[in-house]
C-alpha cells in the first residue's frame, strides 16, 4: 500500500458520531437521513485537502506464468508491425501510409478488373490485352507505369521510413534489447514485416489476377501447366522486388534518426539511378549503366526468368550480380548499424 | 553464512560486510571489460545481495558498461559474473527474461497508448498477448496510471513516462529490476511516488532493485546497500549503514571558549571540524566522549548538547572521494561528470 493516503478523510464538523457504537437518537437519524441539523449554525463548505474521486491502493501483484520461447517473441515483433496496418494497439502507422497502401492495392487490381470485365462481356480483344500471359504476368510485377515504377517504391519508402530510425530517435531500441531479443531477431523481424506487407500488395494482387483468370475464363489443366511456371517466375520476381526495396530502405532507415531521410533516400536511389541510366542509354545507346538502378537490375533478371522480351542490351547475369551486390551491401550496412543501437543510451 | 571478502579500495577500512551467498542477485569476480586500450571495467569483484542496491559513480565510472554486462549484452574481456545464479557470458537471454530494465532515457513510442506499449513490452518477453494485456492493466494500475492507461504516451508528463517505463519493466514480475536514474527529471510529487513505488516493490513485492542514480538522497531513501564505481574500479560497496561508520563523528554544541576547546582537541590528536558553536569530532572509540568532555572542562566551555552525528550518503561519498585523492565540493559536481 502506498505510504501516502490518496486523500484525507473529510472530518465531520457537526460533531455527530455515525460509527457503529453511536446511539441512534432521533437527531442522529434525522441527520443521517436528511443531512439536517438545527439550522442555526452558519453553513460552511467542507473542502478536501487532497483531490477526491479515486482511491489508490498500491499493491504489488506477482505473476506466476511462464514465458514462451524465442519464436513467440519474434512472432510478437512481426505481428506488431504487420497488424499495425489494419488495427489499433499495434505499431502506429500513419493514416497517409494506410491510405496509400489501400490505393496501391486498388491500383494493382486494375488488370484483375479488366480481366473480369473481358470474361463477363466475352470481349476477346480486351482479354488479349489484359488477360494472363507471359508479358502481363511480368507487367503486373515489373512493367506498368506508374504502378511499378512509382507506386511500389513510394509504398516501400513509406514503410521503411521510420522502421528503425524511430527506434533510434525514441529510444525504443532499449525496449527490444533489454529483453531476450537478439539484434538478428530484431532486424530480421522488422525486415520480414515490410517484406510481408509489400508481398501482400505485389504478390497478393498477382495471385488474385492469376486465379481470377482461371475462374472467369474456365481455364483447364493444359493452360495451367503452360502458365503456372510463368506465374511462379513472376511470383519470385515479386519477392525479389520486395526483398531488394526493403533491404535498401531499411539500411537507410538504420543510419537515420527520422523517417524523412530514409524515405526520400530510397526514392532518390530508385528514381535517380534509373533516370541517369536512361539519359546515358538515350545519349550513347548503352544500357550497361542500368546495372546501378535497383529497379532495372531486378526487371532485367525478371525478364530473363519469366522469358519475356529483353529490353536491355547487356547480359542479364550482370544485372543479377548487381542485385546480389546491392542486397549484400544494404544488408551489411543494416547489420552494422543495428549492432550499434544502444540499450543504456542512444 | 559466508563472509564475502573485503573488496574495493576500502579494504583497509575493515568493513564487516556480510552476504548470504544464496541471496546474491549479482556477483562478479575479476570482471573486466576493455574497449581496445580503454579499460571500462577493471577487475570488479562485486556482490549484490537481495533487496535494494544503489549503483553510484561519476560519468565514465563504468555504470552503463556494468549494466550492459549484467544484462548479458556485451562480451567480457576477462573474469566472470553471475546474475540470479546465471552466467552472464552464456545465459544472456535467460537473464534478460528475469530482469526488468527501466532505461534512463525515453524508451517509449510516443504515438502508442500506454496500455499497448506495456502489453507489447510483455510480448517481447514471450508473454501471450491476452496475458500480457491483463498484466499491463495490473502494472499500470500499480504505477499509478490506472486511469491514464488509454492515453497516448506523447500526452504524458515526464513522471507519467517514467511510470510507464517502470510498468514495462515490471510486467513479467521480474526478480531483479534495474532502474537507471528512475527519478530523472521528476518534480517532487512524482519523485516521491516513484521512490515509494520502488520501495513497495522491494518490501511488499519481495523483489530486488538495482538503482543507478546520481541523487544520493534517492539512493539513501530506497536502498540498503550501495556499489560505488570510480574509473571502472570498485571504490566501495556494502550496506550504507556500515559504510557510514567510516565517517562517524560526534557533534558537540558548546557555549564559550569554543576556539580554545577546538585547539585542545586538536592538540590531543583528535580530528575536529568547527562551525561557530558547533563542532564535529571524529569518533575514534568509546573514549572519545570522555576526551571531549575533559577538553571542555579544561577549556572552560559548557557542553550544551553532544550526540553522534548521522552522516548522510552525501557526506560518505565526499569522504570516499577524498580518500581516493579527489577534492570535491559535492556529489553533484562529481556525478554530473566533472572529472576530478
Amino acid at each position: 500500500m502506498s505510504n501516502e493516503a490518496p486523500f484525507e478523510p473529510v472530518e465531520d464538523k457537526t460533531g455527530a458520531a455515525f460509527d457503529a457504537d453511536a446511539p441512534v437518537t432521533g437527531k442522529a437519524q434525522m441527520q443521517a437521513a436528511w443531512s439536517a441539523d438545527d439550522g442555526e449554525r452558519e453553513s460552511t463548505a467542507q473542502v478536501a485537502s487532497m483531490p477526491q474521486g479515486q482511491i489508490f491502493q498500491q499493491i504489488y501483484q506477482p505473476w506466476e506464468g511462464t514465458l514462451n520461447p524465442k519464436w513467440m517473441r519474434n512472432w510478437a515483433i512481426l505481428r506488431h508491425h504487420v497488424l499495425g496496418i489494419f488495427s489499433k494497439g499495434h505499431r502506429p502507422w500513419g493514416v497517409p501510409t494506410k491510405l496509400f497502401i489501400f490505393f496501391v492495392i486498388l491500383a494493382s487490381l486494375t488488370d484483375v478488373a479488366l480481366t473480369l470485365l473481358a470474361g463477363l462481356i466475352g470481349e476477346t480483344t480486351l482479354y488479349s490485352m489484359f488477360g494472363v500471359n507471359r508479358d502481363n504476368l511480368y507487367g503486373h510485377v515489373m512493367g506498368f507505369w506508374p504502378r511499378n515504377i512509382l507506386y511500389y517504391p513510394v509504398v516501400a519508402a513509406l514503410l521503411v521510413g521510420g522502421m528503425i530510425s524511430e527506434d533510434r530517435a525514441h529510444g525504443t531500441s532499449a525496449l527490444y534489447f533489454s529483453r531476450p531479443i537478439t539484434r538478428f531477431d530484431y532486424a530480421s523481424m522488422k525486415f520480414l514485416s515490410i517484406v510481408i506487407i509489400l508481398f501482400m500488395i505485389i504478390n497478393g494482387t498477382l495471385a488474385v489476377y492469376y486465379f481470377t483468370d482461371i475462374l472467369i475464363m474456365g481455364k483447364g489443366w493444359a493452360w495451367l501447366i503452360d502458365t503456372f511456371p510463368m506465374f511462379l517466375a513472376a511470383f519470385f520476381c515479386g519477392i525479389l522486388l520486395s526483398f531488394t526495396y526493403t533491404s535498401i530502405g531499411l539500411s537507410l532507415s538504420s543510419v537515420s534518426r527520422g523517417r524523412f531521410f530514409p524515405a526520400i533516400g530510397l526514392l532518390a536511389i530508385l528514381m535517380g539511378t534509373k533516370t541517369m541510366a536512361a539519359i546515358i542509354d538515350g545519349l550513347f545507346d548503352k544500357s550497361i549503366l542500368y546495372v546501378i538502378s535497383p529497379y532495372d537490375a531486378i526487371a532485367h533478371v525478371c525478364q530473363a526468368i519469366i522469358g519475356t522480351e529483353m529490353t536491355y542490351s547487356h547480359p542479364w547475369t550482370w544485372s543479377l550480380a548487381s542485385v546480389v551486390i546491392m542486397n549484400g551491401l544494404a544488408l551489411y550496412l543494416l547489420a552494422n548499424r543495428v549492432s550499434s543501437l544502444e540499450v543504456t543510451r542512444e | 553464512m559466508k563472509a564475502a571478502p573485503e573488496r574495493g579500495i576500502f579494504k583497509g577500512l575493515s568493513l564487516s560486510v556480510n552476504f548470504m551467498v544464496e541471496d546474491l542477485v549479482i556477483e562478479s569476480t575479476a570482471l573486466t571489460k576493455a574497449y581496445g586500450p580503454h579499460v571500462a571495467l577493471d577487475s570488479l569483484d562485486i556482490s549484490i545481495s537481495k533487496g535494494a542496491t544503489g549503483l553510484l559513480g561519476p560519468n565514465g565510472a563504468g555504470k552503463s558498461t556494468f549494466l550492459k554486462t549484467i544484462l548479458g549484452l556485451i562480451q567480457l574481456t576477462s573474469g566472470e559474473g553471475k546474475v540470479l545464479g546465471m552466467d552472464i557470458r552464456t545465459k544472456g537471454d535467460e537473464i534478460r527474461q528475469k530482469i526488468g530494465y527501466m532505461p534512463e532515457y525515453d524508451a517509449l513510442n510516443p504515438n502508442m497508448e500506454a496500455i499497448h506499449q506495456v502489453r507489447y513490452s510483455g510480448e517481447l518477453l514471450g508473454m501471450n498477448p491476452s496475458i500480457a494485456l491483463s498484466r499491463a492493466h495490473q502494472t499500470l494500475e500499480y504505477v499509478g496510471l490506472g486511469e491514464q492507461r488509454y492515453r497516448q504516451v506523447s500526452t504524458f508528463s515526464t513522471g507519467m513516462k517514467q511510470a510507464t517505463k517502470l510498468a514495462c519493466a515490471l510486467i513479467h514480475d521480474p526478480q531483479l529490476i534495474i532502474a537507471d536514474e528512475p527519478s530523472n527529471g521528476l518534480d517532487l510529487q512524482a519523485r516521491n511516488f516513484m521512490l515509494n513505488t520502488l520501495q513497495t516493490t522491494v518490501n511488499s513485492g519481495n523483489r530486488s532493485v538495482l538503482m543507478a542514480s546520481h541523487l544520493m538522497e534517492d539512493v539513501e531513501r530506497v536502498c540498503d546497500e550501495i556499489v560505488l564505481l570510480h574509473k571502472g574500479k570498485l571504490a566501495a560497496q556494502g550496506k550504507i549503514q556500515d559504510l557510514k561508520a567510516i565517517d562517524r563523528e560526534i557533534e558537540v554544541h558548546v557555549w564559550g571558549a569554543a576556539s580554545k576547546m577546538e585547539e585542545l582537541l586538536t592538540d590531543r590528536g583528535m580530528k575536529v571540524r568547527r562551525e561557530g558553536r558547533v563542532m564535529r569530532v571524529r569518533h575514534e572509540g568509546e573514549g572519545t566522549y570522555n576526551d571531549v568532555l575533559r577538553a571542555a572542562v579544561d577549556a572552560g566551555s559548557q557542553v550544551r548538547r553532544m550526540h553522534d552525528h548521522e552522516a548522510s550518503l552525501e557526506d560518505l561519498f565526499l569522504v570516499i572521494m577524498e580518500r581516493l585523492g579527489h577534492e570535491a565540493k559535492g556529489s553533484e559536481e562529481l556525478l554530473r561528470g566533472i572529472d576530478p
